[in-house]
Formats: structure tokens, C-alpha cells, sequence
């Protein structure tokens, strides 16, 4: 089974080598046929992977400990569930598995983009192979996961280690893996569109979804990662700065700056190279992130051990990342110019280009300070280090300013606020986190960082309500429907900026929990049976400790009993696990006590069980429990932003599902299956009766021609970035369509209806393309015969030089010169057309 | 244009400049020497009072009776000095184990406020334990 694993490995190379290859020949020549063979190869990919896969799971299943790696990362005793997640145990079977998801969401991504953006896909192809290849070539020739022991083969394995044995933690690698993984798809989109100089807005319409579905995962990832600290670590907090934890974080603020700068530029025309570098900066940090940690750079509690080779390997990968990205980048800097300049600073782009300063400085400070051990020995020689509180010295201002310009964001308008707008917008909630602060302090709660976080709180929550509460009031008068309706309809109109907030809403209660830590009360204590200590206003008494043993691993639970101002309030059971074959690393069963106001966190450190001593670590932590509330609420406006348009025009309008659901919806039925949401479907049916009177005219298509029509014919609202009207939600569009029907039904024939609106708009600029006829023909043949044409002179080039190559090298550099050239050139016109 | 030009280039380099200063700052009163106990205690005067993050492995590991008190030498390429903590030490702080520990060091004892253990197994178990010596 092995070999088997093995050389699915080795074809897969090939295969991934023959979809770069033949793909990125294929764009250059505009052969349909080479380019059609790369995508299948691509999709073979996945189908290899999904293949290799099965063979490790069925290894851990049937335990085949000839493989080393089944050997090191399982045993016999385990149960099931995690022999299956042992799979992604180890540093080999978790580039596999890198593997294996990025093809997976590289074929859906080409899947469904193949259409849509046709000139694209061949790089796209080209590129995610690439970094496939990457991945591959180090299993092959370094961390081969089917590595067999050649003698003496053990008949039972080391078993997990008992720290992951954790349900967070079988779940968190997947969910990170994800949100790293997915960021490789915009980064492929960005490369192809600089490629092929197709930078207008497409790729980023392709990509937006994509991002926001990785850094859902990213997000939930980290969060897992923190559950599981707290949980299962017992050091009673989240996090600790590790490298292993930044690593997750680095990604997450540049993803979290594309994010809200995407919308600078389908809003404004600006911010485009910006866009494009947060994009490379957010697959190279992921690359990066690895790196730091599976290479020993770092030095880590949770580190993976010292590895040069594989160090060289990431390395050299990096920089070719860097080279050609930035490359690309510069080389296409005329065409990434901005349309637009920022009239003010008083501004919504402004706010947003602050935001990315402020999330991009977090980035880089945070790389420089966990770095800075490995910086500061290779450059003076002696090993600085910088700790926790130093992360949080900065952080913590940091953090307090991005949580300030999420409330100031939403309130002011784009392009410039007037200072009666201004005053309007802010009133509310300013006065929000006045009235929060103020009552704070009245009722003693005096730690000043968190005073001012709580009072941010406040203000955001001010500003989200105000956008929630105008909006409803607006729509409600405009539909005349009540005031549930009209915010329900509010939401699902759109979906993006309503979710937005919502995900806001989130990052408002995870601040929350994060000010709690102010209040943090914590007693180390040694207690005799019998004994008792207060903190805060729990008292804990060691009852006994006991020992018992349950076949996988021997107990030593400690017997307590908590107090609540005096009054009994119930037991807990701080526990030390001792696994068999770990009994050298026992882990450490945190007894917890949550409530929503605050967590009373119990560790049983050390003890002797003949005079029946413990050493407790007894813990009172503020709000924790927010944090976890907030991230579901951050999910759920995720989601919302995340539903897919045709998915919800469907849903609008109760057809039957006869069309398949786009793949693009994917990610919400995970999200769905994810977090057991039920609200935001309950809220699609609520809105059914009242919304499908004014829709079901206005967004379906009667005819095949209006359906056509639709396609043809964008949004001319100009703020929709022209989408087309089959795809655009705004009200122009809904007035256009109906327009159309109207048209329609009075039996005027395509070219008539399309002739109408280039009269109306005085321009053919109402269509997605050109009409293809008489001189326009021409327009769609130019780049066609310049690109035969190009690859006319590329072949006689190449001829020539194959023949003089020994001879004459001269004259073969000028021959690839005029045709590099000409490809400058065809470039050129080609993103012209667009 | 040019006032633009001016306007954001003073921006920026007052921006860079008050960063710079508070990392610098920030920087130089949190870093801690990163060394191994022999390179301290070849010339321990140069160390005394300064933040420390020392490297060393654990010896004659002893715990007061009933405190969480603990005293234990921490020892690397034959130089060794004694260290205190009090508090609750990791799993892996036992004879032999390799240690960071995170203090000052006053006069001929390292106060040690935090004993990170250096655990470089992690993710891959070895066998074989070792224990406190006894209690004092």
C-alpha cells in the first residue's frame, strides 16, 4: 500500500507538471486544446491527491505500522476518530493534506470561473500547480509521508501525542489549513491577471468570495487554536505570542486588509496596486508562516524541530515567490494606475486606507518581534529575546485604534464628509461610548485599557445600531412594510455591507473579552485535603485526590468543591491525565466553571497523592466566554456576506431549485453544517411573502431572450463596478430589467431592445462587449491575429534558434528580443480592449 | 503638487521616526539576554541585575515541604548556580530536564520568575522520566 501511496505521489508531479506546462504554453499560443488538457490534468490532480489520501487514512484505519508515519502519529488503542485526524498529526501528512485541499479548492475555483473569466484560468492553472509542485517536491524528496521502515517493521505505533488527542484540535488544523490554503486561490487570480494585464476589476470580483470564505477559516482556525489553549494547555489564557501562534495571525491582517480595501477599489478605482501586493503579501505570509515553524527558525515551545534543508527549500521557495510576484507587479505598474485621487481625509477611503496601514503595521511588527530572537543573533551575535509583554505593550494600543476605526468607518461617506454630515453621523455614537465609559467608572471598574476598549465597545455598537436602525427606517417607508420586514429585507438586499456589520458586531464582543483579561484574578496555591482558597468571590476546597484508570491512561483527579460568597454552588474536577506510552507527559484536564459574566479556571499542577496535596493554579477570568460568542456572531455575518446572489434571487422569488445551486455556495452550506445556523434561513423565509410580490417581475427572466438580454447588458448605475444585469442586485438594475421586460413584451427583437439602450446611453457602453460586427469585428480580431501573429514570429524564432543556436547565440537574442517585444505590445492592446 | 509631495514625505517621516523611537524604546527596557548558564557564569558580575533568559538543564531538584517553593541548580558545560522560584513549575522541571529560566541574577542565587521548559520532544515523545531529588 506504501508504493502504492507513494508513486500516486510521483504521477501526481508529473501530472502537475503537465498542468503548468501545458497551460501556460497554451495562454501563450491561445491553443484552446493545450489549454483544456491543463485544466484536465488539473482536475486529475485532485482526483491523484484524493487517491493518496485514501491511502493514508486506510493505513491509520487498518493500522499499517510499516509506514513510519502511521507508526509515529497513531497506536492501536485509539479510537477511530483519531486515527482519522492522525492524518494530519505530523509535519509529512500535513503537507499532503496541504496538498490535497489546494487542489480541491483550485478545481472548484477553475470550475467555476472557467466561463466567467476565460483569459484567466490558464494561469490560474499554471500557477496553483506550481505551488503544488512545490509542496510535492518537498514530499518526495524530504517528508515522504509513505517512508516505510525497510527492517524489523514495529507491530504497534507511538500513538498521538496526548495533547492533540483534543477534540479543538483536531478540528483547528483543518479549519487553519483551510484559511491558508484558500488564500493561494486569490494569489493565483492576482498573478494571472497581472500576467495577462486583465487588472480591471474581474479577478477581484473572482477572488472577493474566496478570500472572505479563507478568512472565515483562518478566523475560525485561530479561534479553535485559542479554545484549545485555554482548554487544554492550562496556563489559564488564550494566547501567548508563541511564533507557531503568530504565524496563523500574520495572514490573517493582511487578508483582513484586502478585505475592506477591495472595497476602495470597486467603489473608487484606487488602491490597485495596494490590492494586488495584499493579495501576494497574504499567500507569501501563509508560505512564510510554515516556514517559521516547520523549520526550527523559531525557536518554539511547540516548534517542530531544527531542519536546514527543509529551511533551504522554503527559502529558495519564497524568494522565487517575491521575485516574480513583485516583478509582475512593477512590470505592470502603468496599467495599475489609480483613477482616483482621495478628495479627503475625512473620508470613508481614507478610514479604510488607515485601516490597512494600521493592520499592515500589526502584521509587520508582529513578524519583527518574533523574529527578533533570530534577527538579533544573526546580526550582533547575541540572542535578544522579547516576551509576551512586549507583544502586548503594542498590541493592545494596536488593537484599541483598528476597534476605533470600526465604528468611525461606516459613519463617514465616501469620496468627502461635510461637517453637518459629520455631526449628524457621530452624535449617537459618540454619545454611546460617553454614556458606556461613564457608567463603567461609576460602578468601580477602574482598569484604564480596558475602560477605554469597553467605551470603543460602545461606540461601534452606537455606529452599527445607527446604520441598522436609518436603514430599516429608510426601507421601511420605501416598501411600507413593518419595521422586522423592512430590516430583514434591508439585510438580504445587501448582504455584504449588513453582513459586514454584523461580522463588526462580532469583533465588538470579542474586544469585550479581550478587556475582561483587565480583571483577571489568579492564585498559585499548594492545599492540603481540606484546605481552601479565595479568589475573587469563589472559595475552592480540596476535597481528595483520587486516582483511577480507565485502560487508555491512568486519572489523578482532584475532588473540589466551590463556593460562591459562601454558598456551595457546586464541584470541580482538575485532573492529570497520564496516557499510555506519554506517561512521561501527563496533560493537564482544566476543571472549569463558565458563566457568562466570567470563567472560574481550576489546574491541578502537581500533587502527592499519600498526604493527598495539590499545587492548584486557581484562575478568575473576566468575559472570557465572549470571545467564543463573539466569533459565532462573526461567522453568522460572514455568512450573510458570503450568501450567493443568484442563490438568494432564487430563494426570493420561491422557484423551485431546477437550476443548480452555484458552486460558490459551497462555503455556505459548510458554514451552515460548521456552526448548526439556522437563523439566517429562518430569515430567508420570513421575508418570502412580502419580498416576492416586488421581485418575482424584476429578477427573473420570462423568456430566453430577456435571460440573454440580461447577460448582454450591464448595471448602469456606475456604482455597481458594471456588473451585468443577470448578476446585479442594486435597484438601477432592477429597473433596467423591468424596462427590458416591458420591451420585450411589446415583441421588439433582440438587436432592437440593445439598440435602444445604445441610444439611450448615447454609447455601446451599456454592453458587456462589443457588438461583434462590421468594424467592432475588428476590434475582436486584432488580438487574435496579433497573437497568431506573435506566435508566428515565437515559432520562427525558435526555429532560427534551434538552428543557430550553437553557431550564432547573437542573433537568437535578438530574435527573442523582437518577439518579446511584440508580446510587450500585444499585452498591451489586449488589456486595452477590456 | 509639490506642497503635497512635502506634506506627505514630513507625514511619513514623522510617523517613521515616532515609531521607530517607541520600538527602540519599548525595545530596549523589554528584551532579555538570551544565554547559557556557562556564558553567565564565567563572568557573572557583567550579568548581575540585568533580564535574563538563561539556558541550562535542572540538578538536585528539591521543594520545600507544603510551599510551592523550590531551589535547584541549574547546570551547562560544567558551570552550574543555584536558582530559586517559587510558584508552579511545568510537567517536564526535573532532574535533568532542559530549562529556560526567565529572572534576575542577584548575588549568587538566580531568582527565577518563570522556568519555560525547553522541550524540544514536543510533538515527538521520548521515553524515560526523571524526578525530584527529594524535599527540604
Amino acid at each position: 500500500m506504501a508504493s502504492l501511496g507513494y508513486f500516486t505521489l510521483l504521477a501526481t508531479f508529473l501530472v502537475a507538471v503537465y498542468a503548468a506546462t501545458s497551460s501556460a504554453v497554451g495562454a501563450r499560443r491561445g491553443s484552446r486544446r493545450l489549454i483544456e488538457s491543463g485544466i484536465g490534468a488539473f482536475y486529475l490532480i485532485t482526483a491523484l491527491m484524493t487517491l493518496a489520501s485514501t491511502v493514508i487514512v486506510h493505513a491509520f484505519v487498518t493500522g499499517d505500522y510499516t509506514i513510519k508515519y502511521v507508526q509515529r502519529y497513531s497506536d492501536s488503542a485509539q479510537p477511530l476518530f483519531y486515527k482519522l485526524t492522525s492524518y494530519w498529526g505530523g509535519l509529512d501528512g500535513s503537507i499532503m493534506f496541504w496538498v490535497t485541499l489546494l487542489s480541491v479548492f483550485g478545481s472548484i475555483a477553475v470550475y467555476v470561473n472557467r466561463e466567467r473569466h476565460r483569459e484567466l484560468i490558464p494561469w490560474v492553472v499554471t500557477t496553483i500547480s506550481t505551488v503544488q509542485l512545490f509542496f510535492l517536491f518537498l514530499m518526495i524528496v524530504h517528508n515522504n509521508p509513505f517512508d516505510t521502515f525497510l527492517t524489523s517493521a514495529p507491530t504497534d505505533g507511538r500513538g498521538l501525542n496526548p495533547l492533540l488527542q483534543n477534540y479543538w484540535m483536531v478540528i483547528h488544523p483543518p479549519s487553519l489549513y483551510t484559511g491558508f490554503v484558500g488564500m493561494t486561490i486569490p494569489f493565483a487570480f492576482g498573478i494571472a491577471a497581472l500576467i495577462t494585464g486583465y487588472l480591471d476589476d474581474a479577478w477581484l470580483r473572482a477572488v472577493r468570495r474566496w478570500t472572505m470564505f479563507a478568512w472565515l477559516f483562518l478566523t475560525f482556525g485561530l479561534t479553535l487554536g485559542m479554545i484549545w489553549a485555554y482548554e487544554e494547555l492550562g496556563w489559564g489564557g488564550y494566547w501567548g505570542w508563541d511564533p507557531v501562534e503568530n504565524a496563523g495571525l500574520l495572514p490573517w491582517f493582511t487578508a483582513t486588509a484586502f478585505l475592506h480595501s477591495v472595497m476602495v477599489q470597486e467603489r473608487r478605482s484606487m488602491l490597485r496596486v495596494w490590492n494586488v501586493t495584499l493579495v501576494i503579501l497574504t499567500f507569501f505570509l501563509t508560505i512564510f508562516g510554515t516556514f517559521m515553524t516547520r523549520s526550527g527558525v523559531v525557536q518554539s515551545v511547540h516548534a517542530f524541530g531544527e531542519d536546514k534543508e527543509l529551511a533551504w527549500m522554503f527559502t529558495v521557495f519564497m524568494a522565487v515567490i517575491l521575485t516574480v510576484s513583485f516583478g509582475l507587479v512593477i512590470y505592470r505598474l502603468p496599467l495599475l494606475r489609480a483613477r482616483n485621487e482621495l478628495d479627503s481625509w475625512a473620508s470613508r477611503e481614507a478610514a479604510f486606507l488607515v485601516n490597512n496601514w494600521i493592520l499592515l503595521f500589526s502584521a509587520f511588527f508582529i513578524l519583527f518581534a518574533t523574529m527578533f530572537p533570530t534577527l538579533s543573533e544573526a546580526l550582533t551575535g547575541e540572542r535578544l529575546t522579547v516576551g509576551p509583554p512586549f507583544f502586548n505593550r503594542w498590541m493592545t494600543p494596536i488593537g484599541l485604534i483598528l476597534l476605533f476605526l470600526t465604528g468611525v468607518g461606516p459613519l463617514l461617506a465616501w469620496r468627502k464628509s461635510s461637517a453637518s454630515n459629520l455631526l449628524n453621523q457621530f452624535a449617537w455614537p459618540t454619545t454611546a461610548a460617553i454614556v458606556t465609559t461613564v457608567v463603567l467608572w461609576a460602578i468601580g471598574l477602574r482598569v484604564w485599557t480596558s475602560g477605554i476598549c469597553f467605551g470603543l465597545c460602545g461606540f461601534v455598537a452606537g455606529t452599527i445600531t445607527q446604520e441598522f436602525w436609518r436603514g430599516t427606517l429608510v426601507r421601511k417607508n420605501s416598501t411600507k412594510s413593518d419595521v422586522l420586514t423592512a430590516l430583514i429585507g434591508l439585510v438580504a438586499r445587501s448582504r455584504r455591507r449588513y453582513g459586514g456589520y454584523i461580522v463588526h458586531v462580532g469583533v465588538v464582543l470579542i474586544f469585550l473579552g479581550f478587556a475582561g483579561e483587565g480583571y483577571k484574578q489568579e492564585e498559585q496555591v499548594l492545599l492540603k485535603a481540606g484546605q481552601q482558597v479565595k479568589v475573587g468571590r469563589y472559595t475552592v476546597r480540596n476535597d481528595a485526590i483520587r486516582i483511577s484508570d480507565d485502560g487508555r491512561k491512568q486519572m489523578v483527579t482532584s475532588y473540589m468543591t466551590v463556593f460562591d460568597e459562601g454558598k456551595e454552588v457546586g464541584k470541580l474536577y482538575p485532573a492529570r491525565w497520564f496516557f499510555r506510552k506519554h506517561e512521561s507527559e501527563p496533560t493537564t484536564e482544566v476543571a472549569i466553571r463558565r458563566s457568562i459574566s466570567e470563567d472560574l479556571y481550576v489546574v491541578l499542577a502537581a500533587y502527592t497523592v499519600e498526604d493527598q496535596t495539590g499545587s492548584f493554579q486557581v484562575v478568575v477570568n473576566p468575559l472570557v466566554n465572549w470571545i467564543w460568542l463573539g466569533f459565532g456572531v462573526l461567522a453568522l455575518g460572514t455568512g450573510i456576506a458570503l450568501l450567493p446572489e443568484r442563490a438568494f434571487s432564487y430563494a426570493l422569488a420561491r422557484l423551485p431549485p431546477e437550476a443548480p445551486l452555484p458552486a460558490t455556495a459551497a462555503p455556505l452550506v459548510m458554514l451552515f453544517l460548521l456552526l448548526g445556523s439556522w437563523a439566517p434561513l429562518r430569515a430567508q423565509e420570513a421575508v418570502l411573502p412580502h419580498e416576492q410580490l416586488e421581485q418575482t417581475v424584476l429578477l427573473v427572466p420570462k423568456t430566453e431572450l430577456e435571460k440573454d438580454l440580461h447577460r448582454s447588458i450591464i448595471c448602469m448605475c456606475g456604482t455597481c463596478g458594471r456588473k451585468s444585469l443577470a448578476e446585479c442586485t442594486c435597484s438601477e438594475a432592477a429597473r433596467m430589467r423591468e424596462e427590458i421586460a416591458g420591451l420585450a413584451s411589446q415583441g421588439k427583437s433582440r438587436d432592437e431592445i440593445i439598440q435602444y439602450h445604445i441610444d439611450k446611453y448615447g454609447s455601446q457602453e451599456p454592453l458587456a462587449a462589443p457588438i461583434d460586427r462590421g468594424f467592432n469585428r475588428l476590434a475582436w480580431l486584432l488580438p487574435y491575429a496579433l497573437g497568431a501573429g506573435g506566435l508566428v514570429v515565437a515559432a520562427f524564432a525558435a526555429v532560427r534558434w534551434s538552428r543557430h543556436a550553437a553557431a550564432a547565440p547573437k542573433v537568437a537574442d535578438e530574435a527573442s528580443d523582437s518577439s518579446a517585444e511584440l508580446e510587450a505590445r500585444l499585452d498591451d492592446e489586449l488589456s486595452q480592449l477590456d | 503638487m509639490k506642497y503635497k509631495a512635502i506634506k506627505i514625505g514630513l507625514t511619513s517621516v514623522v510617523l517613521l521616526l515616532s515609531f521607530g523611537g517607541l520600538l527602540w524604546s519599548t525595545l530596549s527596557e523589554e528584551t532579555q539576554y538570551y544565554k547559557h548558564v556557562d556564558e553567565v557564569m564565567t563572568a557573572p558580575a557583567q550579568w548581575e541585575g540585568k533580564r535574563l533568559q538563561m539556558h541550562g538543564f535542572a540538578k538536585s531538584v528539591m521543594q520545600k515541604r507544603g510551599t510551592l517553593e523550590y531551589a535547584f541548580q541549574v547546570e551547562n558545560n560544567g558551570h552550574a548556580v543555584w536558582a530559586q522560584f517559587t510558584g508552579i513549575a511545568p510537567d517536564t522541571f526535573k532532574n535533568d530536564s532542559e530549562v529556560v529560566l526567565e529572572g534576575e541574577l542577584k548575588g549568587e542565587i538566580f531568582h527565577a520568575e518563570r522556568i519555560i521548559a525547553k522541550c524540544p520532544s514536543k510533538y515527538e515523545p521520548k521515553a524515560g522520566a526523571a524526578s525530584v531529588s527529594g524535599t527540604y
